[in-house]
């Protein structure tokens, strides 16, 4: 246990540029190294910190644009859907108009097919009718319904309109008349002389009578004088009646 | 057999502790100058180590002096790594550890007596540094004063007596018990080199923060 003053001296020495050549060399390289790391860790998480900031702006913005986008879409589709249903209430409205309108265009054309209908069957009845009574009459008719036909047309001559008459004696005052009388039956002489005597006065002497049988005519007497025809026979009658009914339809 | 090792230029005798501590400082520069030659920002695993090693002490002496820790960090860290060296060389065969020589742990504990007034005249001025040995009370003046002198002491004559106890005990048990039975001390010796380094630097420390923030830990006065 020697204490040696040179030693101690040394030692100092020694010690103090040991901290020189240590804080030179050792320690401050390494600290400032230490504290560039820091730094540059630092400004790493600044910068991290910084992203990351732009990022949640970023985000809010997203979730703005987005909110925004939300937003227009609600009041495109509200729109398009008022559109929809002003565009589908008009469609609605025309398209039952038009049903409406084809309803009653249906309505007239079916009431018109039916009056048709009903008219077609009235006149087939009354043609079946016409016809019906025309086998009855015929299968009942004979020669004394001829006769009072006959005497029917003979007493209705003198009873013709002033116009018919004034007509008939117009037709052809200068030349003789052909007269066609047709007949179910064949007139007897009798019936032909009165007939042409009361014709006779009525119109002209000169008259060309022609006698025809037609038993078409069922019963009674067809006269044709150029355009007029007199007409007393039950064929005539029935197509009349058939004809009036019609008419008063 | 340490007087063999030592040599003389002219008068000054220059001791085995003294070629011991060079050699500790030619290591510990080539270890400086090697580790720090190429500092990248992404350490591997060598600058990780040495880095790691500078930031804990730097730590601890900012946990015990905050705001002026970095000025008294090249001191006591130097105090801790040369420590740790110089008591753990002794392990190596042929050398010995210049902390078993008094003059050497002498010459520590007067700088760190020195260093304690330095940096407190430094940080706080002459007249505030010196007021603080009045406090709390004039009277204890003579206690402070024969307390800096004791504690630098007790610096000097703890690392010296435990240092050349601690060799003296292994180099008797391996001359009584051989060659095996030593390895318990030698591992005791490890750890007795690593605390007694500790203890040296953290007083010292202790030491300087205390002069250093002495107004600080008293601002009413």
């Amino acid at each position: 246990m020697e204490f040696s003053t040179t030693t101690f001296i040394l030692e100092i020495i020694n010690f103090l540029v040991l901290i020189w050549i240590l804080q030179r060399l050792f320690y401050k390289p390494l600290l400032e190294m230490i504290a560039k790391r820091k730094q540059h860790i630092d400004q790493s998480l600044e910068k991290a910190k910084k992203l990351h900031d732009e990022a949640e702006e970023q985000r809010r913005l997203y979730e703005n644009r987005q909110q925004l986008w939300e937003q227009e879409k609600k009041a495109a589709q509200s729109e398009l859907h008022q559109q929809f249903e002003v565009e589908k209430s008009a469609q609605l409205e025309k398209l039952r108009r038009e049903l409406e309108q084809e309803r009653q265009k249906a309505n007239v054309t079916l009431t018109r097919q039916q009056e048709e209908f009903q008219q077609h069957v009235e006149k087939q009845a009354l043609e079946n009718g016409a016809r019906f009574a025309g086998l009855i009459l015929q299968q009942t008719a004979g020669p004394e319904v001829e006769n009072r036909l006959f005497d029917l047309l003979i007493d209705q001559l003198a009873f013709l309109p002033e116009a018919a008459k004034s007509s008939l004696q117009l037709a052809d005052s200068k030349k003789s008349l052909i007269v066609k009388v047709s007949s179910a039956y064949l007139l007897s002489n009798d019936q032909r002389q009165q007939l042409e005597q009361k014709l006779g006065l009525l119109i002209s002497p000169l008259m060309n009578f022609q006698y025809q049988q037609d038993t078409a005519l069922i019963a009674g007497v067809r006269i044709d004088i150029g355009a007029w025809v007199l007409q007393a026979n039950v064929r005539q009658e029935l197509a009349g009646f058939a004809e009036i009914a019609y008419e008063s339809e | 057999m340490e007087n063999a090792y030592s040599f003389a230029l002219g008068a000054v005798v220059i001791s085995l502790s003294v070629i011991t501590t060079w050699g500790i400082m030619l290591v510990l520069t080539l270890i400086a100058w090697l580790s720090t030659r190429s500092l990248k920002l992404f350490p591997g695993a060598r600058q990780t180590v040495f880095e790691s090693i500078v930031t804990a002490i730097d730590e601890a002496i900012l946990a015990v002096a905050p705001e002026h820790g970095r000025q008294i960090m090249p001191f006591i860290a130097s105090l801790w790594i040369f420590l740790t060296i110089a008591n753990l060389i002794g392990l190596i065969p042929g050398l010995h550890s210049p902390t078993r020589d008094l003059s050497v742990t002498a010459a520590l504990a007067v700088l760190v007596f020195f260093s304690v007034h330095w940096f407190g005249i430094k940080t706080q001025g002459l007249k505030r540094y010196l007021h603080h040995y009045l406090t709390p009370s004039p009277i204890l003046l003579p206690f402070h004063i024969i307390s800096e002198f004791t504690r630098t002491l007790a610096l000097a004559i703890r690392l010296f007596g435990n240092m050349m106890s601690l060799e003296m005990a292994a180099m008797l048990i391996l001359l009584v018990a051989g060659f095996l039975a030593p390895i318990p001390i030698l591992m005791l010796h490890i750890i007795e080199a690593l605390v007694q380094a500790y203890i040296f630097g953290m007083l010292a420390l202790i030491y300087l923060a205390g002069a250093i923030q002495s107004q600080q830990l008293n601002p009413q006065e």
